[in-house]
């Protein structure tokens, strides 16, 4: 059937600088912000911008992730027509081959979207918490006449040497692209979201591929390319909360932005709902004797120690005499009496034993850092961990 | 599939919980801070492994379809079988809708030819008003050992007597004598969740049907006890009923004794409700929250005692909520406060205001209403 916009969800990425974290799963699948996964941010947006046929390219440990979206149920993608379809890697008539990269992903799965024929696909990333309206970006890019739009924010220009860097003119069409530029031109850092008119795409995507040294990337490669033949590309100006949780300290900070009003980070706000697969947990309990302030609290937590601005994801408990500040604790992670969490991520279903300390307060220090747990580790009782260091299922420590 | 088919009964019968069924009935009452009291029944049959039930419905059943919606919940919605609905039609013979509920054998002959499309061979009977997270798939293999004609789960805890029915138990836990609102509880109290064969349902009907007798209880239970291998099966765990006001506040503040949650909401047999799509809650700042059950999407910036929070409660700051039970996204505003209150969806308490209930009679507010 044929449809106006599709969307190309690109989820294979390892995430390695999550390090313990995506150990077993690809980094979209990570959970973010008590109940939900990255993944869910641009699920959800697609949903609510109305765009009901995405494809999502997997190729990192996708289990977690294909179990995860499933039907697409959640974000009411599951149709008959359309609908979230996962695209791994696949064998064909003359041989498999990985995703070499962004662009050869949606290069090997030209098939999928020929077969919806859409006059435009919006190209997204599985990293980046932001709620973002695409029909709106859409609309701009078919007014424009472009045949790609490239979603913008105004970054610090002290920091816009760390993302790849737009020029623009007047009309906000772009001039340059420069990737990590040592003295940046402008301080529009692109946010890796994309809408081009398909077949243009598909014909550099085909070029881009018969390309030998090419990376076969679309910030390396297919962005430059359209620009060395004076395509039409053009910018589209967000201004809303956008966060790239791609490291450990970026995933901590997007966690405590839930905290801070002041962030733009609002996910309680009902107009833009984020939808995730949830479990069925009952009301989260807080105790006699529980102190809890400045947190967020999600179903199936039982809390009956301390919790202090801090993120405390479903079905996570925190015992008597415990206390938990400034820390996350992900989906079923158990703080035993009397431990003690400080500036950490405890991963999903892990245990702090009794009396444990994990992570420390910020002492100015040059080692000091967050403490990161990976999922399903059980930390001793009265282990001690440091403040910047990182200890995995198979309990092996290290500094971060 | 499993060898068990579910019915539940959902009917009006509880005037005593006043502002709670203004707008629905008993089995849609919400409960436990994201749960309508239909879930337990509903979640108890899926987590049996039972697949296909059927609710049939008698009075003010809009807001129930709306919250069961076609069953995806407890994964019963099915290509065969799954959730139906069974509303009980006026037919040519029989004139129900206009009529009270008079008993379940009469209902159960209203939707005959659903019962004789029952796939499986063993029928579990029940309320769809009782809070309980009972391992139905233990009550069915003890009916199977037995060989018992009927089955009926009934317990030692709850000895109100006023339309209740009383088992006495020998030795080999047949049923030596059915008591039916009975001056002084005797024996065990019937929860009215019944096994029984399809094939003996289906007899029962067809004769109830022809003799014009209606209920379960008395026609069945007791009238034809004498020829009926009838057995209880004895349950020790939590069950109760919301009858009144003062039982919906009473049964609602015992969540918060941690044993009645973990037994209530057991990981291990999960209680589903319809998903509310909230965001996890948000306790501020210089916030007060203690001993209470706190759904997802409240707005805390108050303080919140020993009180019950539905999904997407607000309450603002200096504002007190008390000892009560919120509903969804109910607002408490600046400096108001409430104390055993029990407070329906949308209602407002405007900043400044105080209501306060008492232990024993607690506050209902209907919904949307502004104070």
């Amino acid at each position: 059937m044929k449809k106006e916009c599709i969307a190309m969800l690109l989820a294979g990425g390892q995430g390695s600088r999550l390090y313990v974290l995506t150990e077993n799963m690809a980094k979209p699948a990570v959970p973010f912000g008590g109940k939900f996964r990255i993944i869910d941010f641009p699920l959800s947006n697609c949903t609510n911008a109305g765009i009901d046929t995405v494809g999502v390219l997997t190729q990192y440990r996708p289990l977690e992730l294909n179990s995860y979206i499933g039907s697409g149920q959640p974000w009411d993608l599951d149709r008959d027509d359309g609908g979230v379809h996962i695209l791994p890697p696949y064998q064909s008539a003359t041989g498999a081959s990985w995703y070499k990269g962004t662009a050869n992903a949606i290069y090997q799965n030209i098939g999928f979207v020929d077969m919806y024929d859409p006059e435009y696909v919006v190209v997204l990333s599985g990293d980046h918490i932001y709620k973002m309206d695409y029909a709106d970006m859409l609309a701009l890019h078919k007014r424009s006449g472009a045949v790609c739009t490239i979603s913008v924010m105004e970054v610090p220009w002290s920091e816009a040497s760390r993302f790849g860097i737009m020029s623009v003119d007047g009309e906000d069409n772009i001039t340059e692209f420069a990737e990590k530029p040592k003295e940046p031109k402008s301080n529009l850092a692109s946010m890796g979201i994309y809408v081009f008119t398909w077949s243009k795409l598909r014909e550099y995507l085909i070029a881009d591929e018969n390309d030998e040294k090419s990376d076969n990337d679309f910030g390396k490669n297919i962005i430059p390319t359209m620009l060395g033949k004076q395509e039409k590309m053009v910018a589209y100006r967000f201004a809303g909360y956008w966060k790239d949780v791609g490291t450990l300290d970026s995933l901590w900070d997007a966690n405590m932005d839930m905290l801070a009003t002041g962030s733009g980070l609002n996910l309680l706000e009902r107009e833009w709902p984020i939808y995730g697969r949830s479990t069925s947990a009952p009301p989260a309990f807080l105790g006699r004797d529980s102190h809890v302030e400045h947190s967020v609290v999600t179903r199936g937590c039982i809390v009956e120690g301390s919790a202090e601005n801090s993120v405390l994801s479903e079905s996570s408990t925190i015992e008597s005499g415990a206390s938990v500040e400034y820390s996350i604790l992900m989906p079923g992670a158990v703080v035993k009496k009397g431990a003690k969490v400080s500036y950490a991520i405890i991963g999903e279903d892990t245990v702090v034993g009794e009396n444990a300390v994990v992570g420390a307060m910020p002492d100015g220090s040059e080692g000091w850092g967050i403490t990161v747990v990976g999922p399903e580790t059980q930390v001793p009782a009265d282990y001690r961990l440091a403040a910047n260091h990182m200890l995995s299922k198979s309990m092996k420590e290290v500094a971060r | 599939m499993n060898g068990l088919h579910g019915i539940i009964f959902s009917y009006e019968k509880e005037p005593g919980l006043r502002e709670l069924v203004e707008h629905r009935m008993p089995a849609s009452i919400p409960f436990g801070g994201r749960y309508r009291v239909i879930d337990f029944m509903l979640s108890n049959m899926h987590n049996a492994g039972i697949t296909d039930v059927g609710v049939v419905l008698h009075g003010n059943y809009q807001s129930l379809l709306d919250h069961v919606g076609n069953g995806k919940t407890w994964d019963m919605s099915r290509k065969y079988g799954g959730l139906r609905m069974l509303p009980l039609f006026a037919d040519s013979t029989r004139r129900y809708q206009s009529e009270e509920f008079r008993g379940k054998m009469e209902a159960l002959a209203g939707v005959r030819s659903y019962l004789e499309e029952i796939r499986q061979d063993y029928v579990v009977l029940a309320d769809s008003d009782i809070l309980i997270n009972i391992p139905l798939n233990k009550v069915y293999q003890e009916h199977l050992r037995s060989g018992a004609d009927i089955t009926c789960v009934c317990t030692e805890q709850y000895r109100e007597t006023e339309n209740a029915t009383f088992f006495v138990l020998d030795e080999e836990n047949r049923v030596a004598k059915t008591l039916c609102s009975p001056k002084k509880p005797e024996g065990y109290h019937c929860l009215e969740i019944y096994v029984l064969s399809k094939e003996l349902l289906l007899r029962l009907v067809d004769e109830c049907a022809a003799e014009e007798k209606y209920s379960f209880r008395s026609d069945v239970l007791n009238g034809m006890g004498s020829r009926l291998d009838i057995r209880g099966f004895v349950w020790d765990g939590i069950a109760a009923q919301l009858r009144t006001l003062k039982e919906y506040y009473d049964r609602s503040m015992d969540l918060l004794e941690a044993k009645t949650y973990r037994e209530l909401f057991a990981p291990e047999r999960p209680i589903y409700a319809k998903e509310d799509d909230e965001a996890p809650t948000y306790i501020a700042p210089d916030s007060r929250c203690i001993n209470s059950l706190i759904a997802d999407g409240c707005i805390i910036e108050g303080t919140v005692e020993n009180s019950i929070l539905f999904p997407g409660v607000t309450v603002e700051k200096g504002a007190a909520v008390k000892n009560s039970v919120i509903f969804k996204r109910a607002r408490v505003e600046e400096n108001a406060s409430v104390s055993y209150v029990i407070a329906d969806k949308y209602v407002r308490i405007r900043r400044g205001s105080t209501l306060t209930g008492h232990e024993s009679y607690p506050m209902a507010i209907s919904k949307n209403t502004v104070i």
